[in-house]
């Protein structure tokens, strides 16, 4: 039995495909489109799903969708309703995508797929839910699901056992805690929707301590939370509900500031706002999960939603509440409820029984041997054959120890946000330079972002302060820990201001090439441990293709490609015509 | 040249298609917004209706509010509301 989720025009549209209980085939559509967040019909990644396993949209059982669509026009209209006539623009903007698109999902489908057979609809949080209890490894679980709104829901919290999950609360839009911090984003001149990981990571530059951050103090008087973790946003600091920008002029002047032009500087205030904002999203996760346990009683708790990938917040869990495993989905944003919706109808609608973990990401997908040459031959680029999977490897954790900058492109592409090995940009994170150097001349990016390192699962415990065992999210770069201290000079590059690192580990099961070429690059530098970021340049999506990859290295300062067992070199080849620092926006 | 000019035109008549279709949309959506929000909207002032929930926040000991969302029959999940 084949079942379809899709979830679209929103943002990060995605699909994915189940047969007979296990997810076959996922795909962010961002990645084929190359539009960074891509909220289209996904035709792309279901085309991918369907041929992965060579079948037409009429072996599907069923598509499932992820969301109540009706449900989320009556807030919308709601909003307008509530805010006449502030709404107009935000009416006149939004109305033609839910005339021609939103409302008509079912024939958009039917019409795109040449679908006859049935459309479900999953409301929006529980295909979170879904998306991390049905696939986690715990028969048992307590689920929070915390984004920015679904159709009316912001933030929920229940219990999954075996097939079935119970979402028994929730917090309402307007009360978004995804909003708040999307707002406070938008104020320090960041995207919306894109960029709340770089103000998790601006955090680490400001003052942590809520006694002496008094911007801490001033957020506080935004929101009211309780012990129980929920929350209340007094609304008047926000101008989201009706207008397409998010803070008021209110909160400019609580913040002492108006918002932050992209070009401006940053300065120790936004670091300070950025680490107030950390500070109080940390109190009400802890809160609310603190709460969520209590109520549950289990000791296995699950998270989706976009808020599931603060991974600074994730990695305090099992610390500051009575829980003692996680897991997250590691696409927890909406790309992740496609995952949700063809679990939920599968495992719980057609109770069937659970057999399926989800202990990886390589959802995506590959390119044959046979592929990637013709690739290379027709557009005439010059390259190497390795000799064998061992010459592979000695070969490239040679060139990231002489500080090579390496463009990893193996195997299937990954399911996510997060670079995993597969769609990967590899460095050496003993040298002090490559942060500087892959933020500039790699990534485009701003200078204070740090790099992630990737270790294997064994060796973890020895450089991070880890939960024990490792928890499975680390697997999917969703938790950060602090870096023992001894090594915090030994890889400066992996190391961020506060002395933590958002570690990827990996587990030889999951990924035995990518697993032996870190343990090959400790064997000769004697640190077992890679700068991994993702394949890409500041506002691209992951590279899919090996064009994606070719066109990227050329364009950037990636001195190798590495594709399945071909080595490009930069420099062997003519430059190609793309320039990558003027294509890089946020 | 004939070819170049036909595409041009093809191109320039697609182009002030679009934009004529946008300023009719706009308009239809501007009386709809007028006619449709507005009244509902001032009506419901009138009657102090409140779509959002924007209560006064000290009033309350926990902002969970009850969603009991369990599985259903499966005819529920074809709507779309």
């Amino acid at each position: 039995m084949y079942i379809l989720g899709i979830s679209c025009y929103y943002h990060d549209s995605s699909a994915a495909l189940l047969k007979d209980g296990k997810i076959v085939a996922a795909a962010e559509e961002e990645r084929f489109t190359r539009k960074k967040h891509d909220t289209s019909f996904p035709v792309n990644a279901i085309k991918y799903c369907l041929q992965s396993q060579g079948i037409s949209a009429n072996k599907l059982s069923y598509i499932g969708f992820y969301e109540k669509p009706l449900l989320k026009f009556e807030r919308v209209l709601s909003q307008h309703l509530q805010f006449f006539p502030h709404s107009l623009k935000t009416f006149l903007s939004s109305m033609p995508s839910w005339v021609n698109d939103k409302l008509r999902v079912t024939k958009k489908i039917k019409k795109e797929l040449k679908y006859k057979g049935d459309v479900l609809f999953i409301q929006h949080h529980l295909a979170h839910a879904a998306s991390c209890f049905l696939v986690s490894p715990f028969k048992k679980a307590a689920i929070l699901t915390v984004d920015g709104v679904g159709e009316w829901t912001t933030t929920s919290y229940g219990a999954g056992d075996a097939n079935e999950i119970n979402l028994m609360k929730e917090i309402r839009f307007p009360h978004s805690l995804g909003l708040l911090y999307s707002a406070i984003t938008a104020y320090l001149g960041f995207k919306v929707n894109n960029s709340e990981y770089k103000v998790m990571g601006l955090s680490a530059y400001g003052n942590k301590n809520s006694r002496t951050n008094t911007y801490y103090r001033r957020l506080k008087k935004v929101i009211d939370i309780k012990d129980d973790g929920s929350y209340y946003l007094d609304m008047s600091y926000f101008v989201y509900q009706y207008a397409d920008r998010m803070p008021s002029r209110k909160l400019c002047k609580l913040l002492g500031g108006g918002v932050r032009q992209y070009s401006e500087k940053l300065t120790q205030r936004h670091k300070d706002i950025a680490a107030a904002l950390q500070l109080i999203y940390e109190e009400v996760f802890t809160k609310m999960l603190n709460y969520v346990h209590k109520e549950t009683e289990c000791e296995n708790i699950t998270i989706a939603g976009g808020c599931g990938l603060n991974s600074v917040a994730n990695g305090k869990i099992l610390q500051q509440t009575a829980f003692k495993n996680v897991w997250i989905q590691p696409a927890a944003g909406d790309a992740g409820t496609s995952i949700g919706v063809v679990s939920y109808i599968y495992y719980t609608l057609l109770r069937n029984k659970r057999t399926y973990i989800q202990d990886n990401a390589f959802l995506g997908p590959s390119y044959s041997k046979t592929e990637i040459k013709r690739f290379l031959e027709n557009n005439k680029i010059k390259y190497n054959i390795f000799k064998n999977r061992q010459e592979l490897i000695q070969k490239t954790a040679k060139l990231i120890l002489q500080n090579n900058v390496i463009g990893w492109f193996q195997g299937r592409m990954e399911w996510g946000p997060r670079a995993l090995g597969s769609r990967s940009i590899l460095a050496n994170p003993c040298n002090p330079e490559a942060q500087d150097l892959l933020n500039l001349k790699v990534k485009h990016r701003e200078k204070f972002r740090p790099f992630a390192p990737v270790v294997c699962e064994d060796d973890a415990l020895e450089y991070f302060e880890c939960d024990k065992p490792v928890p499975a999210p680390t697997d999917f770069m969703l938790m950060v820990y602090p870096v023992k201290k001894k090594w915090h000079k030994k890889i400066p590059s992996v190391t961020h201001i506060d002395g933590s690192g958002r570690l990827q580990t990996i587990r030889r099961s999951q990924n035995p090439l990518y697993y032996d070429l870190i343990k090959e690059f400790g064997k000769l530098g004697k640190i077992p441990i890679l700068i991994n970021t993702s394949f890409n340049i500041r506002g691209e999506p992951i590279v899919c293709t090996p064009y994606d990859a070719y066109r990227c290295m050329m364009g950037t300062g990636i001195d190798y490609l590495v594709i399945d067992k071909f080595l490009v070199k930069r420099e062997d080849n003519q430059k190609h015509i793309w320039d990558s620092e003027k294509s890089a926006r946020d | 040249m004939i070819t170049q000019f036909t595409k041009g035109f093809k191109k320039g008549s697609k182009a002030f298609g679009e934009n004529i279709s946008i300023i009719v949309n706009s308009l239809l959506l501007f009386i709809v917004y007028l006619i449709g929000v507005g009244i509902v909207s001032v009506i419901a002032k009138l009657s102090n209706k409140r779509f959002l929930d924007y209560q006064e926040k000290k009033s309350r000991d926990t902002y969970w509010s009850g969603l009991n969302l369990t599985q259903k029959p499966i005819e529920e999940y074809y709507r779309q509301f």
